[in-house]
């Protein structure tokens, strides 16, 4: 490993190289071009003093060569130039999609597993009892008193105080600084077993394999930061008031406009907050005498909106297109309950790729299915969105399925974007009636302008824009709320039509030719099949899609849970990661959930899995079937991994 | 005494392997004796407090648990209205099957409706310019305190840009507590009086992710009727019993609080969580609530108050805390205090301030904090400026109060509209009048509302369609005089009751005393062009 002071001695020489051939350095497709950041390479490592950091996540491994120029800052966006770390997120054409198998852990794993929750159980009423009677004062606030019902009884918040407490260091860790490719932490300790934190004052840098920054957009350097910084000298920070009653802005026409092409659909409407696009959109679908067929691992916004829509609700077993045809036929043929009329419609909701699992959804099946049985599709695409496909538009793009045979494709730009608030996009008679019906476009805030502004940016580096920025004054005009293109657009999926982007947006030549964004979906790919099946190599039982950004790595026992965490963060190189359990999973499958950022570098995929393989022994989490790779063999045929054949689901 | 298990459950496999059959025994014996359920609960609610109890419950949860895991995949097919169909009938069925089409194209004029929303070209703003090229005075925004476009949030926020990036890019549970967000959520405790305070990243979710976070299934809700939308949706998730008292009258309160303590009284029903729920300033109407008889009622019949103050927040009291700053109540004394970040300090989001278990509890379970990623630390950052502004600047909120007297000394006069908003509110709602006085609900008929319908007993009568259209021309009118104003964006047929048209007018300290008056008289004189020609 290369020590900081080498590394920037031989960014100095590169840069002095550089500059003695009196020529601009030119991008290389890995990089990234900003105005506001010089090419000077010690703009690049950016470093607070006071963090604890170690040389890994300050410093690339591999020193830059002279025709390299990364403009990136190593700690938000890793440098990876070397080619071959890529690869291109497509469903094979015409292969079938190989059902998804959950594999079990042995017997006693699980056998473990109940015993230690029953322990858990048992030691927390044990407690509960022996404070009651020596330590009343706890309790005030979860037994009646003063008349007054509490807010939660003792028996309700059982769980959460007597499990979850015990790993409540694990959650809400408090952070600060960029959500990219590293995370400051603002290390907290208890001295109290979790009942409270105290901050050390310590800041810790960590490298960050748990937020949802897909593509890496997370930054405060590089071409969209500095339109968003133009946008609020533009602009300021708010758009006060609703999209209908004056707090429709230029943006929101122009952000919707893109939208509805990145996307494919006719047209598409943006939502302040991506929780608030399902739950006040769906009521605006459907109602009384419809009925919706939800996967039965669906997020929660999808259950809220469906709930307040009236309309009858079926799940079905997890991604199983059998269940889901049976339950179809079932349910067309016996009616609404009880009167056997008809249901005026049927929709089906599912997410594209399931935040907890990394599956994904069998669209071509699903499809199909629409044929026979005429429901309409809704497909929530908060983590597939940018984050599959080789255009990177989702499920729709890695099936190559036409995307206008969906009905409904709804997003969050929370994710693979970096900023905030959600979209749905659709038919324009589907959208129009959204805009007049959903809770939402009436009655809550509009985005805001730095947020519209990050989408357009970070959206448009990924289409690329076509033709060259024009002059100021010529963007398409925006007619009744709408923006009226000039030149006819590119089919799908092809770049932005320049005349739909704001006149003032800048982007760096890097983002406007889309190779930046390319690079991207590239590195994302790469990364997000290396973990997976490198960690299926050590022998963890890893659920979900080879291709997923999201790696669920399963653990069981909850106890390993925290432990699992801990040693993470307390490696040479301290890793963050989100351990999630019962109830957002099942009892039993207990996992680590990793999200694997195209900011990545393969050398930091390969911190993650020595330390992975590390711990696992430790823990003894090691119990898949199969064939097991060692950690050197694996990180050295990387690219052979990658490219092999899928033989997992097989 | 027993937490440092968590951390060394793991070394202890060899000892959890040997209690296991023990366990295991113990719990296929208990499982297999019939009733057994049954049993446990009898024993358990005769031995409150007895050690006994405790092992029972213990057995009882694995019971639970080893259920749940036997019927995971069950068909909840409803027997009793099953009917067998052979396959072909089944898919002849199918073919039969038209659905109703998705969404229906919007009708001519729903069209003309979405195309009279105004679209601002460039910065929000007291005078932004439209897209027709025209620069208005603009009295739609939220921007009560006129922070939109100040350039020390711009500055601010630019700096967090550098630091935070945009986005967070995760729940706050997962990584996403930056800690401005925790900042922001103190700067607002401290600001209101509270013990503590939780953001969400929108304002309108959060009552309804607030409601039903505390309020469930067999807890009481007693709202008023006039209550908006969000709040409307957030009872509805809650499930819980809702009763419903006179819009804004709080003696129509005490009556269905002490009817239902009547009620409960006779049928000696357990105690359970009981709420109120109503707003600070209504969003439908701009009318005040009394707070302090509010506060009354709600300590002698123990109930919980949960206050929404989207719009009072940043727009009444001395320097903008609200309807407690403006009658001088301790913040602490309502329960959950709801405001909008959005509204009062021009940035986006919502929060909910409180005693600190309160807040604790929200953010286990409330689902829009939960399972939704936090607001973009830029805005969060440019929030708490917002809040160091009005808390050292008093004079904002006095431009704020003299702003909305000089537009309410001129539309008071007219005798064409009502305007029911109180002259403090910062939101003007305008009603037209009509020839025969059916919009003053009439009094004294005597017989109070049926407290379980959210109709009340004489609702007023109104033409929907007609006032829509004359309101229409009015902000029309107002436009081409230079003059941004909307009518209230309802939803109709989806709201539980239907709110009466109105013209809104937002009021922002950003204006000059000149520039109100100039608008209401503008909007004055298109009041009595339009509505002088209907007669
Ligand atoms: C499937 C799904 N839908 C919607 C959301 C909500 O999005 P946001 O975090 O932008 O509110 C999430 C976020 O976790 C999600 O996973």
């Amino acid at each position: 490993m290369s020590t900081a002071a080498s590394y920037l001695s031989a960014v100095k020489a590169a840069d002095a190289r550089a500059r003695a051939r009196g020529e601009t350095p030119v991008a290389t497709p890995a990089l990234s071009f900003s105005s506001s950041v010089t090419t000077s390479s010690e703009d690049t490592i950016l470093d607070d003093g006071e963090v604890v950091s170690s040389d890994a996540l300050s410093y690339p491994t591999i020193p830059p060569t002279s025709e390299q120029v990364f403009s990136t800052v190593h700690t938000e966006f890793g440098h990876c130039a070397n080619a071959e770390y890529r690869y291109t997120s497509q469903h094979p054409a015409g292969t079938p999609v190989k059902p998804h198998i959950e594999q079990d852990p042995p017997y006693y794993v699980l056998f473990t597993t109940y015993v230690s929750y029953i322990i858990l159980i048992l030691f927390g009423h044990v407690r509960d009892f022996t404070r009651k009677y020596f330590n009343p004062g706890e309790f005030k606030h979860l037994i009646p008193h003063d008349g007054y019902a509490p807010i939660t009884s003792d028996f309700d918040s059982f769980y959460t105080r007597r499990l979850k407490a015990r790993i409540d260091d694990c959650f809400s860790y408090p952070v600060t600084g960029v959500a990219g490719r590293t995370i400051v932490l603002n290390e907290r300790k208890s001295k109290d077993y979790n009942r409270t934190f105290y901050s050390t004052g310590r800041k810790v840098r960590a490298l960050n394999i748990s937020s949802y920054n897909y593509l890496g957009f997370a930054q405060a350097r590089g071409g969209c930061a500095d339109a968003v910084e133009e946008s609020i000298r533009r602009y300021g920070v708010s758009a006060c008031g609703t999209r209908l009653e004056g707090g429709s802005l230029d943006l929101h026409a122009q952000a919707e406009a893109l939208v509805a092409r990145f996307i494919g659909q006719e047209d598409a409407l943006i939502c302040s907050m991506g929780f608030a696009t399902n739950s006040t959109i769906i009521p605006a679908l459907v109602g009384k005498g419809c009925l919706v067929v939800s996967d039965e691992l669906n997020h929660a916004s999808i259950r809220f909106g469906v709930r307040l829509s009236g309309a009858n609700v079926r799940m079905f077993k997890h991604n199983d297109m059998n269940a889901l045809e049976d339950l179809l036929k079932e349910a067309i043929s016996q009616g609404q309950p009880k009167t056997h009329r008809p249901w005026k419609k049927i929709l089906i909701i599912v997410e594209g790729l399931f935040s907890m699992e990394g599956t994904m959804t069998n669209l071509p099946v699903l499809l199909e299915l629409k044929k026979k049985y005429k429901f309409y599709l809704f497909i929530d695409e908060a983590h597939s969105v940018g984050a599959l496909g080789p255009h990177g538009r989702g499920v729709a793009d890695y099936f190559g399925v036409d995307p206008r045979s969906i009905d409904i494709l709804m997003g969050t730009f929370t994710k693979s974007f970096g900023a905030a608030g959600g979209y749905i996009s659709g038919s324009k008679a589907v959208v129009d009636r959204i805009r007049v019906r959903s809770h939402s476009h009436a009655y809550a805030e509009a985005m805001t302008p730095p947020v519209l502004t990050q989408i357009i940016a970070s959206m448009a580096s990924i289409m690329g824009v076509a033709p060259a920025l024009p002059t100021h004054g010529s963007t398409g005009t925006i007619t009744k709320g709408r923006i009226v293109e000039q030149e006819s657009p590119e089919p799908y999926p092809g770049r932005a039509p320049a005349s739909i982007l704001p006149s003032w947006m800048d982007l760096p030549p890097a983002m406007r030719e889309g190779t930046e964004g390319r690079d991207r979906l590239r590195r994302l790919a790469f990364n997000s099949r290396y973990l997976s099946r490198a960690l299926e190599k050590l022998g963890f039982i890893v659920y979900g899609h080879d291709d997923s950004p999201i790696v669920p790595l399963l653990i069981f026992n909850p106890g390993k849970m925290a432990l699992f965490h801990r040693l993470m963060l307390q490696s040479n190189t301290p890793i963050v990661i989100v351990v999630v359990a019962y109830p957002a999973t099942p009892l039993v499958t207990s996992r680590v959930r990793f999200c694997v950022s195209a900011a990545h570098t393969k050398a930091d995929i390969d911190v993650v899995l020595k330390a992975c393989d590390w711990i696992g022994d430790v823990l003894d989490l090691k119990h898949a079937p199969g064939e097991r790779w060692s950690l050197e063999k694996i990180t050295s045929n990387a690219v052979e991994l990658v490219r092999m054949e899928s033989q997992k689901h097989a | 005494m027993s937490s440092a298990m968590a951390s060394t459950s793991a070394n202890l496999e060899p000892l959890f392997s040997f209690l296991s059959t023990s366990y295991a025994t113990l719990e296929q014996t208990f499982n297999r004796i019939p009733g057994s359920a049954v049993i446990a609960r009898y024993v358990k609610s005769s031995h409150q407090n007895d050690p006994g109890r405790t092992l029972l419950e213990l057995f009882l949860a694995a019971f639970a648990i080893w259920t749940l895991l036997q019927s995971r995949t069950r068909a909840d097919k409803d027997d009793r209205h099953f009917i067998k169909f052979t396959e072909k009938e089944i898919d002849e069925l199918v073919n039969e099957w038209t659905p109703e089409p998705l969404a229906e194209p919007l009708s001519p004029e729903e069209q003309k409706e979405l195309e009279s929303v105004p679209v601002i070209v460039g910065a929000q703003g007291p005078r932004p310019k439209l897209n027709t090229g025209k620069t208005v005075l603009n009295f739609t925004g939220t921007n009560f305190t006129g922070l939109a476009g100040n350039e020390g949030i711009k500055e601010k926020a630019i700096e967090t840009l550098r630091k935070y990036g945009l986005g967070s890019c995760g729940p706050p549970g997962f990584y996403g507590t930056v800690d401005v967000h925790v900042q922001l959520e103190h700067d607002i405790a401290d600001f209101l009086g509270t013990e503590d305070a939780i953001l969400y990243a929108q304002g309108y979710s959060t009552i309804s992710s607030v409601i039903p976070a505390f309020a469930k299934r067999g807890d009481i809700i007693v709202a008023d009727r006039g209550v908006n939308f969000a709040i409307q949706k957030g009872i509805q998730i809650s499930r819980s019993t809702v009763r419903w008292f006179d819009h804004n009258d709080l003696k129509s309160l005490e009556d269905v609080l002490q009817g239902i303590a009547k009620e409960r009284k006779k049928k000696k029903a357990p105690l359970t969580k009981m709420f109120i729920v109503t707003e600070g300033i209504f969003e439908k109407d701009g009318v005040m609530t009394d707070l302090p008889k509010l506060i009354e009622l709600k300590y002698k019949y123990k109930y919980r108050l949960i206050l929404d103050e989207s719009i009072s927040f940043g727009s009444v009291g001395r320097t903008g805390r609200g309807l407690t700053e403006l009658f001088n109540v301790p913040a602490s004394q309502v329960d959950m205090l709801v405001g909008s970040v959005a509204n009062g300090l021009a940035s986006c989001g919502g929060f909910c301030a409180g005693s600190k278990y309160v807040v604790y509890h929200q953010r286990i379970n409330s689902s829009a904090f939960v399972f939704s990623a936090s607001m973009p630390p830029l805005l969060s950052v440019s929030a708490s400026e917002g809040v160091n502004i009005l808390r050292n600047t008093p004079s904002i909120l006095s431009t704020l109060q003299e702003n909305i007297r000089t537009v309410r000394g001129i539309l008071d006069k007219l005798d064409c509209i009502t305007i029911p908003s109180h002259p403090a509110s910062a939101m003007i709602h305008i009603y037209i009048r009509t020839p025969t006085p059916t919009l003053q609900i009439p009094t004294g008929s005597g017989k109070p509302s049926n407290p379980t319908s959210i109709h009340p007993r004489d609702p007023p009568t109104f033409d929907i369609e007609t006032e829509e259209r004359l309101l229409q021309d009015v902000v029309d009118e107002a436009l081409a005089q230079g003059v941004l104003i909307t009518r209230a964006r309802r939803l109709r047929g989806q709201e539980m009751v239907e709110a009466r048209p109105s013209i809104r007018l937002a009021v922002s300290a950003a204006f000059s005393k000149k520039e109100c008056e100039k608008a209401a008289n503008v909007v004055k004189a298109a009041l009595v062009k339009v509505l002088g020609k209907r007669r």
